[in-house]
């Protein structure tokens, strides 16, 4: 028995439903909402202009770099702002301004909080309970297939359908975001990898990335915390086998990560909580951490180890419990 | 040659929390015979089934199925299974014809090409590209039995299968078994709390209550076992009528039913002469029926008077 047609199989009953239309029309009517807020709000400074303000800033450091007075790390930020600079003059393009590729860019770090996880629990805490909602759990664990199987092929689909999600969160925050402020300027520098040591800033890791690869690291860890939160509803949705409670459950929990560490940010625990450790794209792009100490590899284990254990329990129960609905 | 054995049930035993609601089951249904399951709702129908399917684990007992254990070798057992476990539940928001395919692909590979001969078999080919949910109950069922077929099982398990049909779908349904049954030496294990329905279609049948067998048979063999059928007299003056047929019956002296019905145990070769003897003595008859003992009597009598 091949297992390619039981993933088809979920893959097609995820589709075929209305939930994923509506996440896609979820994805579609926020981004536009955004696109449409920001350009009420552009060109707050008018009569500027930008040319004439670039060009003095890199007159301004082209002389500190050549004083030679500068300490190492600080020349390292100088000429990187003076390539930034070059780069934006030599192609036109204000460096202020948001363009699409930048908008996308800001849509993954605004979007890994809230949306994609909530968008992920969406289709993972329904993948097994609308079985058992339906009763078609009784016709799906009487074929020739082992039960291990069955719930391996609607991870599979999982899986799927949340790289997809992502994927067309970021497709189309650019089509709106370029449609608005120009789809050009994925090659624009980027500054990466800030980071605060006590209270004094840490320039030794910053390095300078085209945008695209930029925002590429972006999605990719806004993915991996979809998924894990993914990995968690789909644990729910196997014990409680009811989709209302399944998803009541992982929204309370992502509620309680966004309020806990503003309301108690000296509760130091909470770090080994999931829902604390979701904003993985706000570490990189230099944001402080949600708690003192938290890194980027720090949350990345913790989620890994928080899904892992989710699933190894989903297994457990979904091939012992007894089908009795 | 005695028929093969496809399922065996032996000593099926299930336990929720402290209470034993299964208690020692056993069967074998063998190929080309329908095997009746009747027992009032709650008695352990429904319970038995999951365990014959893998959906439940019985606490004690084994199901082997064309001779695999269905713990050990769960694909290989229900690979010879087709079955509807309680209501015929498939994906609404699939068409009929997805729906099968998404059960084919569950398959060893052929099922898909089943298809278009299992929806002329239960005649859904002109719905087969709507979706589910504008089929109408009778014909989801029918739908799901085109499922249950898909694999070309030696085995059907069939759980109330006239659940929610009209009596023209039941009569389908029943004839449709009866052709599996027959011509494709299916063997195909139905519960109901029907008895008229398993009356008229099973071969052999066991009776549970409380989780516990408590007859099982050939349903001719249990309905001969209760002694010789009854003959129904309408006759005025019924008292009259009760006293001389009692000297004709066999065992149980005539009774009176109501002011003109009159029940008797009279043997098949003695009814002219108690018609003669009715007539000689002024006993006006309006008309005689014979009533074979039915399944419910016999089910009233090893349940102590529970109604189904």
């Amino acid at each position: 028995m091949r297992f390619a047609p039981l993933v088809e199989n979920e893959i097609l009953k995820l589709l075929k439903r209305r939930r994923f239309r509506v996440a896609l029309l979820i994805l579609v009517a926020l981004n536009g909402l955004i696109v449409f807020a920001q350009t009420q709000a552009k060109d707050r400074r008018p009569g500027r202009d930008w040319r004439v303000e670039a060009q003095e800033r890199v007159a301004r450091m082209q002389n500190w770099e050549r004083s030679g007075r500068l300490p190492q790390t600080q020349l390292r930020w100088v000429r990187f702002e003076i390539a930034r600079m070059q780069y934006h003059l030599d192609r036109n393009v204000d460096p202020e301004a948001i363009s699409g590729p930048l908008f996308t860019r800001a849509f993954a770090n605004a979007s890994s909080y809230l949306l994609l996880p909530l968008l992920a629990i969406l289709f993972a805490a329904d993948i097994v309970s609308s079985e058992f909602a339906q009763g078609t759990v009784k016709l799906l664990l009487t074929r020739p297939v082992g039960r291990a199987r069955v719930l391996s092929s609607k991870f599979a689909a999982l899986v799927v359908a949340i790289t997809l999600t992502v994927t067309l969160g970021g497709v189309v925050a650019y089509l709106f975001g370029g449609l608005a402020f120009g789809y050009r300027g994925w090659g624009a520098p980027v500054l990466t990898g800030f980071r605060l040591t006590g209270e004094t800033f840490d320039p030794a890791a910053v390095r300078s990335l085209p945008l695209w690869e930029d925002a590429l690291l972006a999605f990719g860890l806004a993915w991996f915390a979809a998924l894990a939160v993914g990995v968690i509803a789909f644990l729910t949705s196997v014990v409680l086998r009811s989709t209302a409670a399944a998803m009541g459950t992982m929204l309370a929990a992502l509620i309680a990560g966004t309020i806990l560490p503003r309301v108690a940010p000296s509760w130091e625990a909470q770090r080994y909580l999931f829902v604390t450790n979701l904003p993985l794209p706000d570490y990189y792009s230099g944001s402080p951490a949600p708690i003192t100490g938290m890194t980027l590899p720090f949350s990345v284990v913790v989620l890994t180890v928080w899904a892992l254990a989710a699933t190894g329990v989903a297994y457990a129960v979904f091939l012992r419990r007894d089908v009795l609905a | 040659m005695e028929p093969a054995i496809v399922l065996a049930a032996e000593g099926l035993t299930k336990r929720f929390l402290k209470r034993e609601v299964v208690s020692d089951v056993s069967f074998e249904p063998a190929a080309g015979e329908i095997f009746g399951f009747l027992g009032p709702n709650g008695a352990g129908k429904t319970t038995t089934i999951r365990m014959l399917v893998g959906l439940a684990r019985p606490d004690r007992g084994r199901v082997r199925i064309a001779g695999f254990d269905l713990a050990r070798d769960f694909a290989k057992a229900m690979s010879r299974v087709g079955c509807i476990v309680e209501s015929t539940d498939l994906y609404p928001y699939l068409t009929g014809r997805e729906n099968l395919l998404h059960f084919a692909r569950m398959l060893p590979d052929g099922a898909e090409s089943r298809i278009a001969e299992l929806a002329r078999l239960v005649s859904l080919e002109s719905r087969l590209d709507d979706r589910v949910a504008t089929y109408s109950l009778g014909m989801r069922q029918r739908l799901g039995l085109a499922q249950a077929l898909l694999g070309a099982p030696d085995l059907l398990i069939l759980d109330e299968p006239a659940n929610g049909l009209d009596p023209a779908g039941i009569r389908e349904v029943r004839q449709l078994i009866r052709h599996l049954a027959d011509e494709r030496g299916i063997a195909v294990f139905v519960s109901s709390h029907l008895l008229a329905e398993v009356e008229h279609m099973c071969d052999r049948v066991a009776i549970i209550h409380r989780g516990r067998t408590l007859a099982m048979g050939p349903v001719r063999e249990l309905l001969a076992n209760r002694g010789a059928e009854r003959l129904v007299f309408r006759a005025q003056p019924a008292d009259r009528a009760v006293e001389i047929l009692s000297a004709f019956s066999r065992d149980a002296a005539a009774r009176a039913e109501d002011g003109e019905t009159v029940s008797s145990e009279v043997p098949h070769e003695r009814v002219p002469e108690a018609l003669a003897a009715l007539a000689a003595a002024g006993v006006r008859v309006f008309g005689v029926e014979r009533q074979s003992s039915t399944l419910e009597e016999l089910f009233f009598e090893v349940t102590g008077g529970e109604t189904v």
